[in-house]
């Protein structure tokens, strides 16, 4: 167990090296971040002034060598814009972005799961229509869409809820479920069709023939064998679940990670981006570890060795 | 030649203003949403408008611009041209900073030297990198020396924001940028970054209290969310209305508009330095004979442009030619001058545009094509996003037509002129050598009236020989709620000092 874990690790570094390498590449291709910063007037002798200042007159390599060994000691650079250093920068957007994506997650399983039984034990029931189409909705609903129309319903018509902002408990309950009813609803279907499965096995027909009572068949039997995709599957939502924070931080005003990350891009500030990808792919990393980690408590047939 | 500029006193003294909200003290709140969030409040070391926005509330400048745009006395009680490379201005006396701290000559040389070293890498050296030297004469006199005769000095005065030496001196520019220190009208309050900043009247404030007591910015980028947030009273004043939505603002229960004309020009740059059709002064004759300018601001941009007078630069501008008319929209005359030019099939040209910088870009840049296609001439249009398009602007790698924007806020023609029509600037895709002598002779003139006259001739030729498709002046649109009473300036700034709260509210 402990050597799996090391040996993940060992994966993670190399991992995160060639995300950091993508994204610089990427960036430098893409923009020159001393362009954007001067006035588009600025005389060439001042641009190079200014570059030379910053450093990006070097070759491209030197300053991406330079870039991995001060990240490596904890230094992502400083920030061209905020003037700050980056990471304490991105690190300051985090609790903003964990708590919309953790509450989203909870809100996504908690709904997801006991749907996706229900309506895999009753099949044809109105309750498996129902799931059904949720599952589609919210699918198949763009997250910015869907979090403009609940702006104009719940905040301009109805005037229940803020419309954007980060205070209260009710600033989190539009963002959260926008985020999450993707995750909701593609959980939810993955749940369904799990248990279909499980349910037609052998081993189900056998305990229902052993007279076990259906909801022990369905809780005890067929739940925790269904459970292992799932599990599997949050780990990787966590992913999109970061990815759609960048869209509903936006649509709500929400401080977090992701609306920094699209400030930075827009503006090429190298070692904004830099920081939050890093710390985005570090987190997507470390939650599919877990989520491997998880199998072992639902399954007692896997060992990590 | 000496040129003394005698300016009138503006504004009223510190001491007589306002009496009512002297005795009443500054009341209530009001919020103001934006895109993004300020970057630093270190006002020397960006040069972004929704950063400036927080900073004017906090800082001032030897000079500033009033609602109408015109240049005015700030924290200088007088400025003049010694000789063609010097300028001298006199202090304002009693005006101290937020803590306590004297504004004089001192304050206004630290804030000029920060930004002339290159190693504070500051986004506005280049607007003064041609002053040589800042000169102390006295506490309250203060001489700029210019390598160059530099005329349009003041008007990058505006911008400079006068910091406290002593305390930044001390701190450093990163506690600054955290914890400004001012002598505006605002104090800082507090700043809870991509949510909102704080900020507190100024009751000792040198031109009198203001009338507002706290002002608020929230960040809300989205557009529709920044109208919902105006439409449910929970902010007062938004900024970058599209313009589909100017109209539901407007008819609205609690909200209304405000829109002034920017000092941007909106245009279509053509590249006449490569052989090409467009090298031919008939060709870009006839292109702005094809566009419908009119139907453009009305159809794309919903009534909120104006046409640009057939000349680059606007009416706000020093240096603008009233005698001049924009282009009517003529294809059949248009069609004339391509068969004279040896083109009477047309040709077909690409043309570069971005997406998202400005007003409606991307649909402008389409409507041209489009209305160009009806002059027989096929443009291949190509859309980018704006990081990616400076990047071929700096390098020059843009296609023969290419869609921009030219925002001036100098107020004076030099600053759009210059790098678009002097050979060898970094815009310049129009090449003319006596064009080149007249620019650098309006440079150089410190006589404002024999600027003007110069320009004047300048635009008359620019007219005839339309270097761009001339389009239009970009209209700024801001959604601001009942409760308030606050105007659009042209400058793109928000000064909540001019805002007042409604009696009745």
């Amino acid at each position: 167990m402990t050597s799996y874990v090391a040996r993940r690790g060992m994966h993670a570094m190399l991992i995160l090296l060639g995300v950091s390498l993508v994204t610089f590449l990427l960036m430098h291709l893409t923009g020159d971040p001393v362009t954007l910063f001067m006035p588009l007037d600025a005389s060439p002798e001042d641009i190079a002034v200014m570059r030379s200042a910053m450093g990006f007159d070097r070759p491209i390599m030197v300053q991406y060598l330079h870039f991995v060994g001060d990240a490596l000691r904890g230094d992502f650079g400083q920030s061209l814009r905020h003037r700050q250093p980056a990471l304490s920068l991105v690190v300051g957007r985090l609790p903003a972005t964990m708590q919309l994506t953790v509450l989203a997650l909870l809100l996504a399983v908690v709904a997801a799961v006991p749907l996706g039984v229900v309506s895999a034990a009753r099949r044809g029931s109105g309750v498996s229509f129902a799931a059904s189409l949720l599952g589609l909705l919210g699918q198949s609903m763009p997250v910015f869409w869907l979090g403009i129309v609940l702006i104009l319903l719940f905040s301009v018509n109805l005037r229940w809820l803020p419309a954007s902002g980060r205070g209260s408990i009710v600033h989190l309950i539009m963002p959260a479920v926008t985020i999450g009813t993707y995750s909701m609803a593609m959980l939810m279907r993955l749940m369904r069709a799990t248990m279909m499965d499980v349910l037609s096995q052998d081993y189900i027909r056998t305990a229902r023939a052993k007279g076990i009572s259906e909801r022990g068949v369905i809780f005890k039997h067929a739940m925790r064998n269904a459970a292992i995709p799932v599990i599997t599957v949050m780990g990787l939502q966590l992913g999109t679940l970061l990815g759609g924070a960048v869209i509903t931080e936006t649509v709500f005003a929400w401080p977090g990670l992701g609306r920094l990350l699209i400030q930075g891009f827009h503006n090429r500030d190298m070692a904004v981006v830099q920081a939050a990808v890093f710390v985005m792919a570090l987190m997507i990393v470390v939650a599919n570890l877990l989520a491997d980690l998880t199998y072992v408590l639902c399954d007692p047939r896997v060992r990590y060795g | 030649m000496i040129v003394i500029l005698i300016v009138a006193a503006c504004g009223p003294a510190p001491s007589e203003s306002s009496p009512a909200s002297a005795e009443l003290g500054s009341e209530g709140e009001i919020v103001i949403a934006q895109g993004v969030d300020a970057t630093t409040l270190d006002p020397n070391m960006h040069a972004e408008t929704p950063t400036s926005n927080v900073n004017v509330q906090i800082y001032d400048s030897l000079l500033m611009r009033d609602a109408e745009g015109e240049l005015q006395l700030s924290l200088a009680e007088s400025y003049e041209n010694i000789d063609d490379h010097t300028w001298e201005f006199r202090l304002r006396r009693g005006v101290t900073f937020h803590n306590g701290e004297r504004f004089d000559a001192k304050s206004v040389k630290f804030t000029l030297d920060r930004i002339l070293d290159p190693d504070n890498q500051s986004p506005q050296y280049s607007h003064i990198s041609a002053i040589s030297e800042v000169e102390i004469v006295d506490d309250y006199t203060i001489r700029m020396h210019t390598r160059d005769p530099f005329p349009t000095l003041p008007s990058q005065m505006v911008a400079r924001q006068m910091v406290p030496a002593g305390y930044t001196g001390e701190h450093g520019g990163e506690h600054l940028a955290r914890n400004p220190i001012g002598t505006g009208p605002y104090r800082f309050v507090s700043w809870t970054p991509d949510e909102e900043i704080r900020l507190r009247a100024n009751e000792e404030y040198w031109r009198g209290m203001p009338t507002i007591r706290d002002v608020v910015f929230r960040v809300v980028p989205e557009t529709s969310t920044r109208i919902a947030e105006l439409q449910t009273g929970s902010v007062d004043i938004i900024v970058n209305v599209p313009p589909h939505q100017a109209e539901t603002l407007e008819a609205g229960e609690g909200t209304a508009i405000s829109r002034a004309p920017s000092s941007r020009a909106i245009f279509v740059g053509m590249v006449t330095t490569e052989p090409g059709p467009l090298t031919d002064r008939r060709v870009r004759q006839a292109l702005n004979y094809g566009v419908d300018v009119d139907s453009i601001i009305e159809n794309v941009l919903m009534g909120n442009g104006v046409p640009l007078a057939g000349q680059p630069v606007v009416d706000m501008h020093h240096g603008f030619s009233g005698s001049l008319d924009p282009y009517p929209h003529d294809p059949s005359r248009a069609r004339e001058l391509l068969a004279d030019a040896g083109h009477p099939g047309g040709f077909s040209i690409a043309m570069d545009s971005p997406s998202g910088r400005y007003l409606m870009d991307r649909e402008t840049a389409q409507a041209v094509a489009g209305q160009l296609e009806a002059i027989d001439v096929e443009v291949a249009l190509n859309v980018q996003e704006w990081g990616v398009y400076v990047d071929k602007i700096m390098s020059r790698q843009l296609t023969e037509l290419f869609l921009i924007g030219w925002g001036n806020a100098t107020f004076d023609a030099d600053a759009t002129m210059y790098p678009w029509f002097r050979s060898g600037q970094q815009f310049c895709y129009f090449e003319d050598d006596a064009l080149d002598a007249a620019l650098d002779l309006a440079r150089e003139t410190m006589d404002m009236d024999v600027r003007q006259d110069r320009y004047i001739e300048i635009m008359q030729l620019l007219h005839e020989e339309a270097p761009w498709i001339f389009l239009h002046q970009q209209m700024d649109i801001y959604g601001i709620s009942d409760r308030i009473e606050w105007n659009a300036r042209p400058d793109e700034l928000i000064h909540a000092y001019e805002a007042r709260l409604r009696a009745d509210d």
